[in-house]
């Protein structure tokens, strides 16, 4: 395997619903925030890579006009999927394997604030004939899942209660959160119900941002600054979509990939600092931290997906969050996770490290 | 043959009530199965806020005010019409706007001439990449007031705008190009 | 790259509007016939990569999730590509990086579109907000292009008429083509109506519902059958701005500097004379003189005598699409992966009633967005001497 580092990340506030800026207005300074913190022109970039989905922004080919925005000329190597960008992040990462060039960057965006009311939009995802038609409310499978997890005891509400303080809590000292403050647990378990056993802070608040990674290869990415974090494994897997024929208690999918990052890597994911994982309800973060193994791992210390969620952009702001902990020396080795799909049916983990492999 | 159809993309639209159909396999059924569907209807409606930004913002007032406000990028000079916020190449944030006429040249066209559901006018007619003076981008829009026969690449066009009273945050307050002063003659 | 790799396995399905079967069972159609092919199970299979184009034409929002199982996916990484009408060419190419890098064996392509489960004519007809309704329909955006073209090379018109034909009477050897009209004219073409002028209705692509796969390995793992492989001997993807003054859309930069990247990898110095037969990405007639132009098969401005000369019909020195083609059939998600695939039969000497004798070297293209996305692929019958 090629040595290839994250060497700069740059997010946008996570806002519940920015009128102001169209994609581009939010998108094109934090690529030049991101690139600019490393030294980077434009023109050294060797790989595009991003994510973002029609159904968020409302129209067909969306992914064209940020890319008219982001600007490609002269013209560049570059490709796009339809997923959150942690997915176009692992596509970077396999292109500077090739040795085909050293810098990639990738970028998500994410408005989660468009669609006047995501019960309508989300249903999409499922089956189209006989799960769409259905209409489940947005958070409804989440909270079959949450309920398989206490009824087999593996959590409680207020163990998931706590998970939410905890989260809010970091979120604190987060600029780039949506939502953030010193609950107590009691007050979060007398919030209402949005989809039973899930209470309104156990769902992730849904908001617009973009996020960009900067990776570099090998001497490259030494050369851009002091530390990296360097991608050590990386693997991504599938579940089966009929929520009904899943044990919805665990995440194989989460396990598998897991297993085969840390092959990569050298290390698994018990022996990282910290761990950022895209839990889009508070529930995921008892069923992950199983998948993966974590035990005492310090779990989103910027406040994870339940301090704002921006949507195609959320996974890779954990990877983002993750490599800024050992770019500035708060981790030697982290965890960055990614989900997809009702009750996280497609999950990607990412292992990083301060140290290149020997 | 259907409808020609093919990679449109300058054509985007917000999403609400596509009629999807689905049918479900129809595997050779035992006989005291009931007969295989062949269609099911799952319209879905979805409604979206759109968000112009303040780039397209400006553009969008300064056309209720019956002018074409174009941006200038101070790193590279393109001139942005309609503008963004940031520059595609430099990606710093354009200058001030300023006002341009709004006239300019053909750079090429086509004749629309069959009609399709959700047409808004009447076949034929011209639509045309109008390269406008002063700017750095070309912008589409109709050529009307002439026989489309006529209708050449490099012919000088200028905006025929709306009146005062119909003018709103919108293209729709530039009615459509038209031959300019001599050509027009 | 250091190590050969090679297209073993290619399935698709008949390309129509296929009220029968599920979007699920008519990608399985794809899968199973690729597999088949290369003799291989799911088993052998160990990541996926989806080529799809907008999920609001059928109204499935990620339909990697809903075809975990068709795909044969549960347990493995999937990976769904967009980058408009080229996706097939990228994710084509994206399978075989994955193996170049290391980080697959074997990389099963899937591509499909099952428009007619949508209300396509309304995906494409919305009004754009900020924009002004023009109502230009979906060759309002080509029809200038092809236009200029006329003007700059001073092409007669009848050309456009008789690429449609070449195409149709090439589809008529491909049972998986959409359009089959064996008795068709260039008096046909001529008389059909105009769209959008200069296009007329039989020189424009339909839209069709079908579903493509490929399996993509390296040459330690190329399975052991009576069919052999098609090695890839280049491939390249360029993207470039859609929107901006001095833009060539006619020839675009990104297509050119695409084309030459992959000769480069494949050595191929005169493409003209070293290539045999090629697959473009042609949803409107006169767009194969343009590509032939593009990727360095014409000089510029002269594509269209190739055309005049027979030399792109079946039969002749170079022919194109001898599958039909866009024209013939068009599954949006799956044109792109079809063309790379009917580039790996011919080599593969595969391609059945549409065999050219002797292909030896094909190109493979795919194009999207404003002709932004530009996507190619060489693929051989040998094994490359130097790889890619």
């Amino acid at each position: 395997m090629r040595d290839v580092a994250v060497v700069s990340f740059a997010q946008s506030p996570c806002e519940a619903a920015n009128r102001r800026d169209d994609m581009a207005g939010i998108l094109l300074p934090v690529i030049r925030e991101a690139l600019g913190a490393v030294g980077v022109d434009r023109d050294d970039v060797d790989f595009f890579a991003s994510g973002s989905h029609d159904f968020f922004e409302g129209r067909t080919f969306a992914y064209i006009e940020s890319l008219d925005a982001v600007g490609a000329w002269p013209p560049v190597s570059e490709s796009h999927v339809e997923m959150d960008a942690a997915w176009a992040f692992a596509e970077a990462w396999s292109w500077l394997q090739l040795g085909e060039g050293d810098i990639a960057l990738v970028y998500g965006i994410g408005r989660g604030s468009l669609a006047a009311d995501l019960d309508q939009v989300l249903p999409a995802q499922l089956d189209p004939y006989f799960l769409a038609p259905l209409r489940p409310h947005r958070d409804a499978l989440a909270g079959l899942q949450a309920a398989a997890m206490i009824d087999a005891g593996l959590t409680s509400e207020r163990d998931l209660a706590e998970i939410v303080v905890r989260s809010l809590s970091a979120a604190t000292g987060n600029p780039y959160a949506q939502k953030s403050g010193h609950l107590g647990v009691d007050q979060v378990l007398d919030a209402p119900y949005v989809s039973t056993p899930l209470r309104e802070h156990d769902v992730a608040p849904v908001g617009d941002a973009a996020a960009v990674v900067v990776l570099a290869a090998g001497d490259a990415a030494r050369r851009l600054g002091d530390r990296q974090a360097w991608v050590r494994g990386l693997d991504h897997r599938m579940d089966t979509h009929y929520p009904g024929v899943r044990n919805l208690t665990r995440s194989e999918s989460t396990r598998v990939a897991a297993a085969r990052a840390a092959e990569l890597a050298g290390f698994g994911a018990s022996e990282v600092d910290i761990a950022e994982l895209h839990t889009e309800y508070s529930h995921a973060e008892p069923l992950l931290a199983s998948a993966l193994g974590l035990e005492r791992t310090v779990v989103n210390p910027s406040g994870g997906p339940l301090a704002g969620r921006p949507v195609t952009a959320t996974g890779l702001v954990r990877i983002g969050e993750a490599a800024r902990r050992i770019l500035d020396g708060r981790a030697g080795r982290a965890l960055a996770h990614a989900t997809n799909g009702p009750a996280l049916q497609h999950n990607l983990v990412c292992l990083m490290s301060g140290e290149a492999a020997a | 043959m259907r409808e020609p159809a093919s990679e449109p993309s300058v054509l985007r639209e917000p999403a609400s009530e596509p009629s999807v159909l689905r049918e479900p396999a129809s595997e050779p059924s035992a006989p005291t199965l009931p007969e295989p569907l062949t269609t099911m209807a799952s319209p879905f409606r979805m409604d979206y806020t759109y968000v112009a930004g303040t780039g397209r913002s400006v553009f969008l007032r300064g056309l209720a005010e019956g002018r074409m406000l174009a941006r200038r990028c101070p790193a590279c000079a393109q001139v942005y019409l309609p503008p963004p916020e940031f520059c595609s190449r430099c990606l710093s944030r354009l200058d001030e706007p300023f006002e341009l006429d709004g006239r300019g040249v053909i750079s090429t066209f086509c004749v629309v001439s069959f009609p399709f559901p959700g047409q808004v006018h009447e076949p034929p007619y011209v639509v045309a990449h109008i390269q406008v003076e002063g700017s750095g981008t070309r912008l589409m829009h109709l050529v009307r007031e002439v026989d489309p026969a006529d209708v050449r690449i490099g012919m000088e066009v200028e905006p025929v705008w709306a009146g005062e009273d119909e003018r709103e945050n919108s293209l729709t307050s530039i009615r459509h190009y038209r031959p300019a002063g001599d050509e027009y003659a | 790259m250091t190590k050969a790799l090679a297209v073993v396995g290619i399935g698709q399905s008949r390309q129509a509007k296929r009220r029968e079967v599920t979007i699920g069972a008519m990608v399985r159609e794809a899968v199973r016939g690729a597999l088949e092919d290369a003799e291989l199970t799911f088993a052998d299979i160990d990541t996926v990569v989806l080529s799809k184009t907008p999920d609001l034409f059928d109204g499935v929002m990620n339909p990697e999730l809903y075809l975990a199982d068709a795909m044969g996916s549960v347990g493995l990484p999937v990976t769904r590509v967009f980058t408009g009408g080229s996706v097939g060419g990228h994710a084509a190419i994206y399978g075989a990086h994955l193996v170049a890098a290391g980080l697959a064996r074997r990389v099963l392509v899937v591509a499909y579109s099952k428009e007619s489960e949508g209300n396509f004519t309304w995906a494409l007809s919305r009004p754009l907000p900020f924009s002004a309704q023009l109502g230009a329909g979906a060759g309002g955006h080509f029809a200038p292009v092809i236009r200029e073209y006329i003007r700059r090379s001073g092409a007669p018109e009848h050309i456009g008429w008789k690429v449609a034909v070449n195409h149709r009477l090439n589809a008529t050897r491909n049972p998986y083509a959409h359009i089959q009209r064996p008795d068709i004219t260039v008096d046909e073409v001529r008389n059909s109506p105009m769209l959008w002028d200069p296009i007329r209705f039989l020189e424009s692509c339909p839209s069709s519902d079908g579903s493509c796969a490929v399996v993509i390995t390296s040459e330690e793992h190329v399975p052991r059958t009576d069919r052999r492989p098609a090695w890839i001997h280049g491939m390249s993807w360029r993207t470039e701005t859609g929107h901006f003054a001095g833009r060539d859309e006619v020839n675009p930069q990104a297509g050119r500097d695409c084309a030459r990247d992959v000769y480069r990898q494949a050595g191929i110095a005169d493409p003209a004379g070293e290539l045999d037969v090629v697959e473009l990405y042609i949803p409107y007639s006169w767009y194969e003189p343009m590509w032939l132009e593009n990727i360095g098969l014409a000089e510029e401005h002269r594509g269209w005598r190739l055309v005049e000369d027979d030399r792109t019909a079946f039969g002749g020195h170079l022919p194109v699409n001898p599958s039909g083609g866009v024209l013939s059939g068009n599954p949006t998600g799956a044109t792109g992966l079809l063309r790379f695939a009917e580039a790996a039969l011919q080599v593969r000497g595969m391609a059945g009633e549409h065999q050219v004798q002797e292909a030896r070297r094909a190109v493979g293209h795919a194009m999207g967005g404003a002709s932004q996305f530009h996507a190619l692929w060489v693929v051989g019958s040998e094994k490359p001497a130097v790889a890619a």
